[in-house]
């Protein structure tokens, strides 16, 4: 009989304090979040001090754990006030940093001692002895590579006993996280130092070259192909037993530039998989519905990466891409009124009278209806929630809470 | 101290390379060492070292590939191996390594080198403090960082003076998923001599190429730091690095000989800046024809890079 000795942590990315909120009210265990210093996503909403600590609040009085991503590799400008920035997150109370370069790792450990270290999936460690090197320098865990498969997670985790991290859905680096600079070479960006291009989703002639300057280019396909090394996103989604039966402490989703859409219906599928796998491991039977529910969000084609092979051709994007059917996030509700029925909605997106919606929430509660009559703030009958942030009311067929999520089709 | 330190693609260029002065190979086989010039065996490298020891010259041997765990594994007999022959130092990038240095007690000395990752003193420092008596600095740094870095870490740092510098490595075969995709067959190591240019930036080409240790993409510029040695005099970095990978045979010696030259005008006061010229019209006429030079960060602003 299988039994779970430890049900893994679901982790989720918040890109600002409101997505920290979200992720957590739908499911994660915990949330890693950048600061406004040290993150790799200079272009995500990074966090103040004082934001932190608003979310750290937050996450404490519903059991979650905040980690703040302090992944650059740095250069010597970069450093000074470092043991500054890591002292101040262990006094505010962050749960951990997730750190790559050895030089933040050593500054962190020397000056903010008692502040756990997890080692960022930048620095690329593959390997069991790479692990137990780290231990031994007194960190706590280490997110896996993403070239790491599953077969090696299970020889990691019989000889070596530090704490598992590893993606299990969303966008990756096509190259060794760390070791692609293609951005800083073509756009003076540096890539380890959050200001990544994405140079590797480009459009590229290959040829070679029998003659001096005469380029004889290989691109081929009909219609032609352009090279490119744009992957496909990641989801494991019907293998999250695979990660608990190995031992692995972390489930990680990326995406801290991804929308409150986006992580909210994430979090919540893989909350519910992770919980039903871990209620009864032995009649466990994959819901469809799950990665139905992944498509909504989808932003490309998803995949297993490294897990159980070296990826090919169909993990990459090449070709005409299918349109992904997309779902928008159009509301959100604020109140429920249950004698009357009546919805509270805060508009995030356009949508009127006759559309189709969806709500979803928590748990994975879901429902269907038609948009019949909307109201205004005051209760005067309107059309169309047209206006940004407006609040307006509606009845609705099913119960909803707080929270809860109101989307259409694009 | 000046060192030149050269990659061989064979005991024959070894032996030419020790004759034309340098003071070190750097060789490797591909399963262990990451973009070699030359994937070696272990007879060849323990035949070079041999020279090297008679010669009273240096070799150093690459170790610095990204390990997943089947080469961790195999690994441990291939340290022994090297540390009998009496290889003088190897490069490692992985901490596998270097616990499984400390685990079996070898007394290989290492050189940090985990490529695009070496960026600054705390971190080189990190690592001599672990062991590492030298390291390699990325080719993404700039003269300034390179010369601060220098002056705060306590052992010598190696610079790459000349040859191809990598700026990707995927685990993935993109160039033959590529022509699977296209229905082609083709191949994709780098005797193919293929490369990339962007739609929107045709000029520049990016040399590409499949290994064991997956695709690697190189800068559209090889590193030619011949006319600025005298700005790495002052900044005191001593270890010259030279990569052969895409200058093969002769004309890679001779151009190591060409920065041997220049040490010797160096230390013996006759540096000029007609010398130095001089030197340079030479490099250029030995390098690749159909391959750029440039200095890459080295005359960059760090301020420039966002």
């Amino acid at each position: 009989m299988k039994t779970i000795t430890k049900k893994p942590e679901l982790l989720a990315p918040a890109g600002t304090l409101e997505k920290l909120k979200m992720a957590i009210h739908y499911g994660a265990d915990a949330v890693y979040i950048g600061g406004t210093q040290y993150g790799l996503r200079s272009r995500a909403g990074n966090f103040t001090i004082d934001e932190m600590q608003e979310g750290l609040a937050f996450a404490k009085k519903h059991d979650a754990k905040v980690y703040v991503a302090a992944n650059i590799v740095a250069h010597e400008e970069d450093i000074e006030g470092a043991g500054k920035y890591f002292r101040t997150l262990r006094d505010i109370g962050i749960d951990a940093v997730i750190v790559s370069d050895p030089a933040l790792i050593e500054i962190c450990a020397m000056e903010a001692p008692g502040l756990p270290i997890h080692l960022s999936t930048q620095a690329s460690a593959t390997n069991y002895e790479a692990l137990n090197f780290w231990k031994e320098e007194g960190l706590e865990r280490v997110v896996l590579a993403r070239e790491v498969s599953m077969e090696e997670i299970r020889e990691i985790r019989q000889k070596t006993d530090i704490e598992l991290e590893a993606f299990i859905h969303g966008a990756m680096c096509i190259s060794y996280s760390g070791r692609c600079v293609l951005s800083n070479h073509m756009s003076h960006r540096d890539a380890n130092r959050g200001g990544c291009s994405q140079s590797c989703r480009w459009k590229y002639d290959l040829f070679e070259m029998p003659e001096l300057n005469e380029r004889h280019s290989l691109l081929g396909g009909e219609p032609l192909e352009a090279f490119s090394m744009s992957a496909v996103d990641m989801s494991m989604i019907r293998h999250i037993p695979d990660f608990i039966e190995n031992g692995v402490e972390s489930l990680k989703i990326e995406g801290r530039m991804k929308s409150i859409h986006y992580v909210s219906t994430v979090s919540n599928v893989y909350r519910q998989v992770i919980d039903k796998y871990c209620e009864d491991p032995e009649n466990f039977v994959f819901q469809q519905e799950w990665e139905d529910e992944l498509w909504k969000v989808a932003q490309r084609e998803l995949a297993t990466g490294f897990y159980y092979g070296i990826p090919d051709e169909t993990q990459q994007l090449f070709g005409k891409q299918r349109k992904i059917p997309s779902y928008v996030f159009i509301g959100q509700v604020l109140d429920y009124d249950e004698e009357t029925q009546i919805a509270t909605i805060q508009q995030r997106n356009h949508f009127t009278v006759g559309d189709e919606v969806e709500f979803y929430g928590p748990g994975f509660t879901h429902s269907h209806q038609t948009i019949e009559q909307l109201w205004d703030e005051e209760g005067n009958p309107i059309e169309k929630a047209n206006k940004a942030m407006m609040i307006v009311k509606m009845k609705v067929n099913a119960p909803v809470k707080p929270l809860d999520i109101m989307r259409k089709k694009k | 101290m000046i060192e030149i330190i050269a990659t061989a693609e064979s005991v024959e260029q070894a032996h030419s390379l020790f004759d034309a002065g340098v003071d070190a190979v750097y060789v490797g086989e591909d399963q262990y060492g990451l973009r070699m010039p030359a994937s070696l065996a272990k007879e060849e490298i323990a035949e070079i070292a041999k020279l090297a020891h008679e010669k009273n010259k240096r070799v150093i041997a690459a170790v610095n590939a990204i390990m997943h765990n089947d080469r961790i594994e195999a690994i441990a007999p291939y340290l022994e191996f090297l540390q009998s022959i009496g290889v003088h130092a190897i490069t490692v990038g992985d901490a596998g390594v270097i616990h499984l240095l400390r685990k079996n007690e070898l007394s290989l000395p290492f050189i940090y080198d985990a490529q695009t990752m070496v960026t600054s003193a705390n971190q080189i420092n990190f690592w001599v403090k672990r062991g590492a008596i030298g390291a390699v600095a990325a080719r993404e740094l700039t003269y300034e960082e390179l010369k601060a870095v220098q002056e705060k870490v306590p052992v010598p740092i190696e610079v790459q003076v000349y040859g191809a510098t990598c700026i990707y490595q995927s685990k993935r075969p993109l160039v033959e998923n590529y022509f699977r995709f296209t229905d082609q067959k083709k191949p994709t190591s780098k005797e193919q001599n293929l490369f990339l240019s962007e739609y929107k930036n045709a000029d520049k080409q990016y040399s590409i190429f499949e290994d064991v240790n997956g695709t690697h993409i190189f800068a559209a510029e090889d590193l030619n730091l011949m006319p600025h040695l005298d700005m790495l005099i002052e900044a005191n970095i001593t270890q010259w690095k030279l990569d052969g990978i895409f200058t093969k045979g002769e004309p890679f010696v001779k151009i190591a000989s060409l920065f041997v030259e220049a040490k010797r005008a160096i230390m013996e006061g006759r540096w000029s800046k007609e010398a130095c010229e001089k030197l340079n019209e030479q490099l250029i006429a030995y390098h690749p024809e159909d391959r750029t030079l440039g200095t890459g960060f080295f005359l960059k602003s760090p301020s420039e890079i966002k």
